[in-house]
C-alpha cells in the first residue's frame, strides 16, 4: 500500500500543480481581459461575454462540469480517465476561478495609481505588463495559492471519477474496502499539500509586498 | 504670447440623476505659454476637479478644453496619450507606483517612451541631486517619508521635459525649507524651459512666490481670476471671502481709532513704484505730515508688493492724493470701518 500512496501522492501533485499553472496563465490573461474590459465604453460587449462566461462555468458543479465535457475530454486527451484527463477538467474548472480571483485584485489597485499611469499616456499593453501586473504581483500569488488549496480539494472530487490520485486511493481502500487507514493516510498527505502550498505561498507572496 | 492651455464653459459633475452634483460651474480661462497660474480656493470648491480635467482624467459634462492648439476634449484614445505625455502631473497624494524603487518611478515616464534604461537613469540622478533624493533611489515609496514621496512625484513630472506641468498641493507636506526648494526649483525650469504650470494650493506663499495670476474657486465658480498683485490687495481689502489675511486682522484697531478716519489711507505700490521715495516726494511738495500705521513689502513672482496704512496730516491733502494717485499703484481711503 505504501507504493501506492506514493503514487497517488504523485499524481496528486501533477495534478495540482499541473492543473495550476495552466488555469494561471489562461485564467489571468482572461482577469486582464475582464478588467480592461470593465472599464472601458468601447468594449462594454466584451465585458458582458466575459463575464457570462465567467459566470456560467463557475456555476456549474464540478462533478456536473467532468459529466458534460466527457466528449470533449475525449477528443483532447483522448480518454476520459487518468491524471491528464483530470488536467483538463480541473483546467476548465479553474481557468474562471483564477480569472474572477485576479479581476478582483486588479479592481483593489489604487484609483490614484491608475490615474498616474493614465496621464503617463501609456498604451493599453504598457499599462497591463508594467502596471497592472508588477503592482498586483502579491495579490496574484495570494491567488494562486488560493487557487492551488482548491484545485486539492477538486483533484479528491476528480478522483472519484478515475483521476487517480489520493482521492481516488481512499475511495478505492475506503469506500469498497473499508480500508480506513488508507483513507486516514490519504487525508493527511492531502493536508501536509495544502499546508505546504499556503505556508509557501504566503511566503513568497510576502517578499512581493511592498 | 503664444496661448497654450483654454478652458470654455466647462461643465463638470459627479454622480447621476438625483445625485448629480455640478462641481465645475461654466469655468473659462486662458494661459499663454511660460506663465505659472495658480488656482485657490477652499477645501471642496474644486480644485483637484479642475485640475484632472485639463488632461481628461475627469471628462467634463460640457465645455472644451484647448491645448497647444488642439481641442483635446474630442480627441480619439491614441491622440490623447500623445497629448498626456506632454502634460506632467504631481498628484495631491503622489500616486507612486508601489512595486517600484525611486529612481525606477521617476525614470519610468521615460523607459515607456523608449529610452534605454542607463540614459534615463543618468536623467534620473541628476534631477534626483537637484531635489535631494540621491540617497534613496532604491527605497521603494512605501519606505519614504510623505515629503520625499512628493518630491519623487515631482520628479517624475518634470523628467520627460513636458510642456505642461500641473501640481496639485505641491508642498502640502514639506518643510518650509524644502518647500523654497522646490518651488525654486519651479521657478527654474519655468524660466529655462518656457513651461506653463498650473499649481493648485492654499499656501498664499506658493501664490506669492511663483504664481503671474490667479484663478479663486469657490463652489465650483471662478470668483476671481487675474494677476496675483491684483489678487491679494482683494484678499487684503477682504473682497474674497474667507481666504487669505484681511488686512484689518493685521494691523492694531487702537491704533486707528486714535485718528481722524477720513485722513487714513490704504497705498498700494507694486512694481518699479516700489523702489522710488515717492511718498516722501509727495509729501513734501504739499507739506504734508505722514504717519504709517502698517506698511509691509513682499517679494512676488513679477516684482514687489507693497502695503502701506497711512495717517496724513496737512491742508492739501486732497492734492496730496490725487498727486500720488499717479505714482502708486493706488490709494485709496481704508475701508474697513
Ligand atoms: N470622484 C468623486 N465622486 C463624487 N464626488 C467627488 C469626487 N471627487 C470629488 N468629489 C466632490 O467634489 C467636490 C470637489 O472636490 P475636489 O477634490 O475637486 O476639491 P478640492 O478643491 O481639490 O479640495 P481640497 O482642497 O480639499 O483638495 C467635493 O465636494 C468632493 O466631495
Ligand atoms: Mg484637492
Amino acid at each position: 500500500m505504501i507504493a501506492e500512496l506514493y503514487k497517488a501522492t504523485f499524481e496528486t501533485i501533477y495534478m495540482i500543480f499541473f492543473s495550476g499553472f495552466l488555469a494561471t496563465i489562461f485564467g489571468i490573461p482572461l482577469g486582464v481581459g475582464l478588467y480592461m474590459s470593465s472599464r472601458s465604453k468601447k468594449y462594454n460587449k466584451v465585458y458582458f461575454i466575459l463575464d457570462t462566461f465567467v459566470n456560467v462555468f463557475r456555476s456549474i458543479p464540478f462533478i456536473i462540469l467532468v459529466l458534460l465535457l466527457i466528449p470533449l475530454t475525449k477528443k483532447v486527451i483522448g480518454t476520459i480517465i487518468g491524471t491528464n484527463a483530470a488536467v483538463f477538467n480541473l483546467t476548465i474548472a479553474a481557468i474562471p476561478f483564477m480569472a474572477r480571483l485576479s479581476e478582483n485584485s486588479f479592481n483593489n489597485l489604487p484609483g490614484g495609481i491608475v490615474d498616474s499611469a493614465k496621464s503617463m499616456g501609456m498604451t493599453n499593453w504598457q499599462f497591463v505588463t508594467k502596471v497592472l501586473l508588477p503592482e498586483t504581483l502579491a495579490e496574484q500569488i495570494a491567488n494562486i495559492t488560493v487557487l492551488l488549496i482548491n484545485l486539492v480539494a477538486y483533484t479528491a472530487i476528480a478522483g472519484a471519477v478515475g483521476a487517480g490520485g489520493l482521492g481516488q486511493l481512499a475511495i478505492n481502500y475506503g469506500y469498497y474496502r473499508f480500508q480506513w487507514d488508507a483513507v486516514l493516510y490519504s487525508v493527511i498527505i492531502l493536508i501536509l499539500i495544502s499546508q505546504g502550498i499556503q505556508f509557501l505561498g504566503n511566503r513568497f507572496s510576502n517578499l512581493f509586498r511592498r | 504670447m503664444k496661448e497654450i492651455i483654454r478652458a470654455e464653459d466647462l461643465v463638470l459633475s459627479y454622480g447621476k440623476g438625483n445625485n448629480r452634483r455640478i462641481i465645475l460651474d461654466h469655468i473659462n480661462f486662458s494661459l499663454s505659454e511660460g506663465q505659472i497660474f495658480g488656482i485657490v480656493g477652499l477645501s471642496g470648491a474644486g480644485k483637484t476637479s479642475l485640475l484632472r480635467t485639463f488632461n481628461l482624467l475627469n471628462t467634463p459634462d460640457s465645455g472644451k478644453i484647448v491645448f497647444d492648439g488642439i481641442e483635446i476634449t474630442s480627441l480619439d484614445d491614441v491622440k490623447l496619450r500623445e497629448i498626456r505625455k506632454k502634460i506632467g502631473v504631481v498628484f495631491q497624494n503622489f500616486n507612486l507606483f508601489r512595486s517600484k524603487t525611486v529612481i525606477e518611478n521617476i525614470a519610468f515616464p521615460l523607459i515607456l517612451d523608449g529610452t534605454s534604461k542607463k540614459e534615463a537613469f543618468k536623467k534620473v540622478s541628476a534631477i534626483a541631486e537637484e531635489l535631494g533624493l540621491s540617497h534613496r533611489l532604491n527605497a521603494y515609496p512605501s519606505q519614504l517619508s510623505g515629503g520625499e514621496q512628493q518630491r519623487v512625484a515631482i520628479a517624475r513630472a518634470l523628467i520627460t521635459d513636458p510642456k505642461l506641468i500641473l501640481l496639485d498641493e505641491p508642498t502640502s507636506s514639506l518643510d518650509p525649507l524644502t518647500t523654497k526648494k522646490i518651488l525654486n526649483l519651479v521657478l527654474e525650469i519655468n524660466e529655462r524651459h518656457n513651461v506653463t504650470f498650473i499649481v493648485v494650493t492654499h499656501e498664499m506663499e506658493v501664490v506669492k512666490r511663483i504664481c503671474d495670476s490667479v484663478a479663486f474657486l469657490k463652489f465650483g465658480k471662478i470668483d476671481f481670476l487675474g494677476s496675483t498683485h491684483e489678487f491679494f490687495i482683494k484678499v487684503e481689502n477682504g473682497d474674497i471671502e474667507d481666504f487669505g489675511e484681511k488686512i484689518e486682522e493685521e494691523i492694531l484697531p487702537e491704533l486707528i481709532a486714535e485718528f481722524d478716519k477720513n485722513h487714513i489711507f490704504r497705498v498700494i505700490f507694486w512694481g518699479e513704484n516700489t523702489k522710488k521715495p515717492v511718498l516722501w516726494e509727495t509729501a513734501k511738495k504739499f507739506d504734508i505730515k505722514i504717519n504709517i500705521l502698517y506698511g509691509k513689502i513682499e517679494k512676488f513672482k513679477l516684482g514687489n508688493y507693497g502695503s502701506l496704512i497711512i495717517e496724513v496730516e496737512g491742508k492739501g491733502i486732497e492734492e496730496f492724493v490725487e498727486e500720488l494717485r499717479n505714482s502708486v499703484y493706488s490709494i485709496e481711503p481704508l475701508r474697513i470701518f
